[in-house]
């Protein structure tokens, strides 16, 4: 649907956002994770045409996107900012506003309104205005002003994050719903990464500008202790090395195609090197590798690598096996 | 002070006599005000928008342009004006020297830089935001305008007010390029000035009420659209 290619975004000569290609396919949800000021906003105002990469392209359907065509293509797309804001007037207005901008007015635009704030349960706010709003509440409303546009594309940034737990789960229940209806695609900028493996087809971090894939696996809820630098961090029995300057709760996560998988320790810079028993194998879902499960001292670590590694290893359930991976491959959420 | 009360006695009573000449000239003061306010904010507020929301190279330049425009010597823009507008001047052709015409451009070129530097700050007073959520809803260059300028519309009618206190104020250039002719182009200031000088006090000081009046109630206008609606 709209892709992002060789991509490199500067703000006031500092590169902000530098990767290869992120693409948002067709009636797909992708979530973006990372932490603030990984580059999140930046890449949903590149993937809503409000801005122009410095370097790089940007494709809709597959088509790349100029200055000319932009200015057409921002009307099939929106996006809610992470603290919206809303216009003066009611409730009712602001969700007017974008049907207005598209000549929808009248019956038509009641029946479109009436539909999404039933879903989101908005209708005793319809006369309130801004003021007389909550966060939260001004994010839904937000979302829903989104949602009457019926866009091709909806990027949503922290859409949840003034919410509590009832009113996100309410709030990505009204996605659901509307997109069993309509089919669009969404991309989710989150902290949150237990949502987004909840509801996304695939899962994106970005950190310092960069993107990388991540998966369900290895993910550990843990408190960072605070300092800059190298951390070590108690995850059940186990410490795991992280580089990261943030403190207090957070999760790491440490690809499975980051870990090294031998029979013995090796000498290398890695570390994080843990002892373990292969629990389990499987072959991948995508591509053409071997995942690999080992319990390390009441931890259960999934690495991934190829079949024909596995085969040279000899690895087979309950067989040792020593998993290594560095301090920089773990990411903080 | 019996000098002074008569003065207040004078000007009373010809304002309850309804001074035609009073009224003409509050009449052109009047018209020249607001075809000059029309003219500065229809251009000055979108210019400001433009330096206020638009990034490309000069705009710093720009900005200190305008700002420094607004302490531009009433006198020195009526001066160069009367050099555009003299005969021999490369305007001299239009025949607008010592006309009311004369007077509103000169007060536009008072008033273009207060409603331009003065609409600058109150768009860039609106929480940027409104902009950018503007152009994610589809809103196109207008009507995002529109919207900001809806947000910032108490700044903004502070800005026409400023923009007309300027035009209505202003003397230098009125008298330099508009003559003060009786009946044609004798504004309330300039008006003012005159009888004054004349030692007409009661006279100056009724067209000097009349003016504060003036101004009284277009600020009041100002105000009421500004109190409409809230949130």
């Amino acid at each position: 649907m709209v892709e992002l290619r060789y991509v490199r975004h500067r703000y006031e000569g500092r590169v902000v956002l530098d990767f290869e290609q992120f693409g948002l396919p067709k009636n797909g949800t992708v979530a973006l994770v990372g932490h603030n000021g990984a580059g999140k906003s930046t890449l949903l105002r590149l993937l809503a045409l409000l801005e122009m990469p410095t370097e790089g392209h940007v494709l809709w359907n597959g088509t790349v996107v100029s200055n000319r065509a932009r200015g057409a293509l921002r009307s099939r797309v929106t996006l809610v900012e992470q603290r919206p804001v809303l216009f003066r007037g009611t409730v009712r207005e602001n969700l007017q506003y974008g049907l207005r901008v598209r000549d929808i007015r009248h019956a038509a635009a009641d029946g479109i309104i009436g539909d999404v704030v039933d879903k989101l349960g908005l209708a005793p706010l319809l006369t309130r205005r801004r003021n007389e709003l909550s966060d939260g509440e001004v994010q839904r409303v937000a979302v829903a002003r989104a949602l009457v546009l019926r866009t091709d594309v909806l990027l949503l940034d922290e859409p949840a994050s003034s919410a509590d737990r009832a009113a996100a789960g309410a709030l990505y229940r009204a996605l659901a719903a509307e997109r069993a209806e309509r089919p669009f695609a969404v991309c989710i900028a989150s902290h949150q990464l237990e949502d987004a493996y909840r509801w996304a087809d695939d899962i994106r971090a970005l950190a310092e500008g960069r993107l990388s894939p991540v998966t369900p696996e290895n993910l550990f809820r843990v408190d960072l202790p605070a300092g800059e630098g190298l951390k070590s961090v108690r995850v059940g029995n186990i410490q795991i090395a992280a580089v990261s300057d943030r403190s207090g709760a957070a999760v790491l996560a440490v690809p499975p195609t980051d870990i090294f998988v031998s029979r013995e320790p090796l000498a290398s810079s890695a570390r994080n090197v843990f002892k373990g028993r292969v629990t389990g194998m499987a072959i991948e879902q995508r591509g053409a590798g071997v995942q690999v499960r080992a319990d390390m001292g009441g931890v259960e670590l999934v690495a991934s690598m190829t079949a024909e590694a596995a085969r040279d290893l000899a690895l087979t359930p309950g067989g040792a096996v020593v998993f290594s991976f560095k301090a920089t491959a773990v990411r903080v959420f | 002070m019996e000098f002074l009360a008569e003065g207040f006695r004078r000007a009373w009573s010809l304002l309850i006599a309804g001074d035609s000449e009073i009224f003409g000239i509050a009449l052109l003061t009047l018209k020249v005000a607001v075809v000059a306010t029309t003219i500065a904010c229809a251009a000055g507020l979108p210019l400001g928008y433009f330096l206020a929301t638009r990034r490309f190279w000069g705009r710093r330049a720009a900005l200190t342009v305008v700002n420094t425009a607004l302490a531009f010597p009433t006198v020195v823009v009526g001066l160069l004006l009367y050099g555009v507008l003299s005969r021999r001047g490369p305007l001299g052709g239009i025949g607008w020297l010592y006309t009311w015409q004369a007077i509103v451009l000169g007060d536009v070129l008072l008033a273009l830089p207060v409603a331009a530097a003065l609409s600058a700050a109150a768009v860039q007073g609106v929480d940027p935001r409104i902009r950018r959520t503007a152009e994610t809803l589809g809103a196109g260059s207008w009507r995002t305008a529109w919207t900001v300028a809806r947000e910032a519309r108490f700044a903004l009618a502070a800005v026409i007010t400023a923009a007309f206190g300027q035009v209505v104020a202003e003397i230098g250039a009125a008298l330099i390029v508009g003559g003060n002719i009786r009946g044609q182009t004798r504004t309330l200031t300039t008006a003012v000035a005159l009888y004054t000088s004349q030692g007409d006090f009661g006279m100056a000081l009724a067209l000097g009420l009349v003016l504060l009046v003036l101004a009284l109630l277009v600020n009041i206008a100002l105000q009421a659209l500004q109190g409409r609606g809230s949130g």
